[in-house]
């Protein structure tokens, strides 16, 4: 952390400003110029909050040079993770592709849509069995009934499964079920949530909050890996801007920089991001171009008739034809699928 | 000077700098000393490790005693660096106390 002192601010103010960093602990290094003083922080500064010495009489500007985050960062791991669920591996060479119902609803959904999507190529099932529902009237899942149901159809398919975990009474219910499990959207910054999930040893699927920094997202991983459970994915799903012909607006940008940043593996997920599915399939070929390790994507054998997120869903037709398209690109970013 | 008598100066002054840099090291090494038995203290007295008037007082030292080539703030500058190591070194003897 660099502060930097107002011009010819008077001794006093930098010495108070010195007195209280080296009263915590921190060394200082100052370098007095001509008309300014520039202060060096060193030591663990992830605990300061540079906005307190920015309170300081004769104080500029601080600027933090390292990061808030630790173990999510590249320079703690250098070599990207494999995050390995159920026999699949997310990170390595291979695009994995994460497909299935909004919403598990019956067995002949689960099954007959994993089917499809199995013989089209997607290596994970996905299905909700808790709702996190805008509204209160509307369905709300399956429970544990709908776990059981996605599990069979995955088995039947050699998929791995991935679900959303609400609270954390959940989690013990699901493991015997669930592969990955998928923290949503609105739970990303879900504290309590996240440190119950790094006690567990399986692995987590992180959504992106749909107004969260990429900061506040690496964050958020951290919580999880600070508890010892180093299988993190990150899923990028679109974030609020001013625009409102789509639901969210799907941050692109955010994969090449999380891959810059972290070592976790990244992913992204169209169908929630535009929430029509039209535009489902060209952000899918650009998640992929992009550079990201999987896709997550919405797949209903009969989507007309979805008791949730129908229109952004895919049927398994439209699908198998994207897993096509996404052939034909994954060998330009040098991966496969 | 011909080419390889200057390739030699620069050889033989590169050598005095060597010797002097030891001596350097040396002496500032002699110098954390004293800055450790100083943190000793003050660890024993609860005295804080930061004393900005000392401070003050060895750089104006160090302007008077300057004589050049080096100026006066460029020797302040120097010193700025060694006394931010001293304070570490004083911090470490005064907790390992």
């Amino acid at each position: 952390m660099v502060i930097v002192m107002e011009k010819h601010t008077a001794e006093g103010n930098i010495e108070r400003v010195m007195s209280e960093l080296i009263a915590r602990g921190y060394d200082v290094h100052r370098s007095t110029g001509s008309e300014q003083t520039v202060l060096g922080v060193v030591g663990d500064v992830a605990k300061l909050d540079t906005r307190e010495f920015e309170l300081y009489d004769g104080v500029q500007e601080v600027v933090r040079i390292s990061e808030p985050y630790k173990l999510v960062g590249r320079t703690f791991k250098r070599e990207k993770t494999i995050v390995r669920a159920h026999g699949v591996e997310i990170g390595g060479t291979e695009v994995i592709i994460m497909a299935g119902p909004c919403t598990i609803e019956n067995e002949q959904q689960v099954f007959e849509t994993a089917r499809r999507v199995a013989r089209a190529g997607a290596r994970v099932l996905r299905g909700g069995a808790y709702k996190p529902r805008t509204s209160p009237y509307a369905f709300q899942g399956m429970g544990v009934e709908g776990l059981k149901l996605l599990r069979a159809a995955a088995d039947e398919n050699h998929m791995a499964t991935v679900s959303e975990v609400m609270e954390i009474s959940q989690i013990e219910g699901m493991l015997p079920y669930v592969d990955i499990l998928q923290v949503g959207a609105r739970n990303m910054q879900n504290f309590n949530l996240l440190t119950a999930l790094g006690q567990a040893r399986t692995p987590v699927l992180l959504k992106r909050g749909m107004s969260a920094t990429i900061q506040e997202w690496l964050l958020a991983a951290e919580y999880i890996m600070n508890g010892g459970n180093y299988d993190v994915i990150l899923c990028e799903r679109g974030i609020r801007t001013f625009e409102t012909y789509t639901r969210n607006t799907l941050d692109i940008s955010a994969i090449p920089v999380i891959d810059k940043l972290s070592h976790l593996p990244i992913i992204a997920d169209p169908s929630h991001a535009v929430g029509r599915r039209d535009k489902v399939m060209p952000l899918a070929r650009a998640i992929v171009a992009a550079g990201a390790d999987g896709v997550l994507i919405e797949v209903h054998n009969d989507p007309e008739k979805a008791v949730c997120d129908g229109p952004q869903s895919l049927d398994p037709d439209q699908f198998a034809r994207l897993m096509d398209e996404l052939r034909i690109i994954v060998p330009a970013v040098g991966r496969r699928l | 000077m011909n080419r390889s008598d200057a390739e030699q100066e620069i050889s033989r002054i590169r050598d005095a700098i060597d010797r002097v840099d030891e001596v350097i090291v040396r002496l500032l090494n002699q110098r954390a000393k004293y800055a450790i038995e100083i943190g000793e203290i003050k660890g024993v007295l609860g005295l804080p490790i930061y004393a900005p008037e000392r401070e003050k007082d060895v750089l104006h030292h160090v302007e008077k005693t300057c004589e050049g080539p080096l100026d006066a703030a460029t020797m302040r500058r120097l010193f700025e660096r060694i006394i931010d190591e001293s304070r570490s070194v004083e911090r470490r003897a005064a907790k390992e106390r």
